[in-house]
């Protein structure tokens, strides 16, 4: 996703965005997640972009659009009201050893790119999820993280993980 | 497919279980009967009874049931170890047994050795070519290799001769829709809809499929299903009661411009019906919510 200018872009996310996305990848061994990142161009430096939350969306039928497109509405106009937006897109695909960003992740991607030019799609390396889990897995964190599907299941789910990491 | 009660009921037992409350041999025989994945729970509490001699004798003849679930839950967790192990257990107790032979199968499939596997299930399938399970297998390790073609392919063909099999149907459904194949996804789902129509879960994937292809009138077919779904569910699916709202909005857009006697299209008091069943759900249960609802349902009409 380039931009016009000339500047380097650089991207800052916080640990408690990422650690979500770990979180809900976790809980969902066995399928393909995604998720938003949420954050902003930062005020100082017009090559950084501030990923400072993550909203986990989906464990099922990734590419419907009824989902995404009313996830994407709430999202938005829950994070406006403190100059967040939505600056990028997570997957983890459902195999082990599959590195390719498909088709899906791509066209959400551009979708996103068009509101917010400078925005990432971020991959996990499930390999490297091996390593970094064991201290999650043992906290068990993991059964906590809600995501949309949840959240459209059963509206009393939470998808803003209010207190997850308290 | 699990109705909710069964997830409760399940739930509650996991709960149970892994809270030191007991009802280990109960949960076993649920999670058996409903055919769910629970693997790394069944593997732990599993393998505690029957590292126990004593626990293990008094199940008598479940023993070897008990074995049986526990090798593949530990495939499944990729403890390859201890699924060979209870494997062992059975070839002692059962020398020459078919069902033994389907677990060495698995096993092999679950080392990652596709040809060998596939030798294997081949075999099987000679003395067996109805084993629905074996044909499965098939389409799993060509989902393993990343090669959905085939699986799709595979499942094509399990379908020809067991075309009542509606979780095969489901699973060719969901792997077209992984690959944007949605045409080829909605069919699946007439099919469904045809042989079971009073269940909503199909009335409603079908809907948003019909949706993601878009088109007029795909949107209004889509408005139809998710109509039904809210019917057969009595009005509780929010993600329908979403759906006639995201169609409301996308229908207004394309019509724009249009005939706008064309009844077919305008549906206000179904959107509206809709918004006020939202609405009223938020309020009840995710009052916190409700705002962030009232304004997403209104730039919906706005767009």
């Amino acid at each position: 996703m380039g931009t016009g200018t000339n500047v380097e872009l650089k991207y800052e996310i916080s640990q408690n965005a990422y650690i979500k996305l770990v979180l809900h990848s976790l809980r969902h061994k066995t399928a393909a997640v995604n998720g938003v990142l949420v954050g902003r161009l930062s005020p100082k430096d017009e090559g950084l972009v501030e990923i400072s939350d993550s909203v986990p969306l989906f464990h099922s039928n990734l590419p419907l659009l009824p989902p995404l497109e009313i996830s994407l509405v709430m999202i938005e106009e829950h994070y406006v009201a403190q100059g967040l937006s939505v600056v990028g897109y997570f997957h983890a695909n459902e195999r082990f050893d599959d590195v390719e960003v498909c088709g899906v992740a791509k066209n959400i991607g551009d979708h996103i790119s068009r509101y917010f030019p400078q925005a990432p799609i971020l991959l996990l390396n499930n390999k490297k999820l091996e390593a970094l889990s064991k201290d999650y897995i043992s906290s068990e964190k993991w059964k906590d993280v809600i995501d949309f599907d949840d959240h459209l299941d059963d509206v009393t789910k939470d998808w803003l993980n209010p207190g997850l990491f308290n | 497919m699990v109705t909710k009660t069964e997830e409760r009921e399940l739930n509650e037992l996991e709960n149970q279980v892994e809270n030191g409350g007991g009802g280990v041999w109960e949960y076993l025989c649920l999670v058996r009967k409903l055919k769910v994945r629970r693997s790394e729970i069944v593997l732990k509490h599993g393998l505690s009874i029957l590292n126990d001699s004593g626990k293990r004798s008094s199940l008598g003849p479940d023993e070897w049931t008990l074995y049986e679930q526990v090798a593949v839950a530990a495939m499944d967790c990729q403890s390859l170890a201890v699924a060979q192990n209870c494997i062992k257990v059975l070839q002692k107790k059962f020398p020459e047994s078919k069902r033994v032979g389907k677990l060495e199968a698995l096993l092999i499939e679950a080392k990652g050795m596709w040809e060998e596997a596939e030798k294997a299930y081949s075999i099987l399938l000679e003395d067996n070519p109805l084993d629905q399970v074996i044909h499965k297998r098939k389409v799993a390790m060509a989902k393993a290799q990343g090669k959905p073609s085939l699986a799709i392919e595979h499942l094509n063909k399990y379908l020809e001769v067991f075309m009542a099999d509606h979780d095969a149907w489901r699973e060719l459904a969901e792997i077209y829709v992984s690959l944007q194949m949605y045409k080829q996804a909605a069919f699946c789902y007439e099919e469904l809809i045809l042989s079971q129509p009073t269940l909503p879960l199909y009335h409603l994937a079908y809907a948003d499929v019909l949706y993601t292809i878009g088109g007029l009138e795909n949107l209004i077919a889509a408005r139809k299903y998710y109509a039904a779904t809210i019917d057969l569910t009595g009005g509780k699916s929010t993600r329908a009661l979403l759906g006639i709202c995201l169609c409301g909005s996308a229908i207004a857009q394309l019509s724009r411009g249009r005939n706008k006697e064309d009844k077919d299209m305008a549906a206000p008091e179904l959107q509206s019906l809709a918004a006020t069943a939202l609405e009223k759900e938020y309020k009840q249960k995710s009052p916190a919510k409700l705002n962030l609802l009232s304004s997403a349902l209104r730039s919906l009409k706005l767009s």
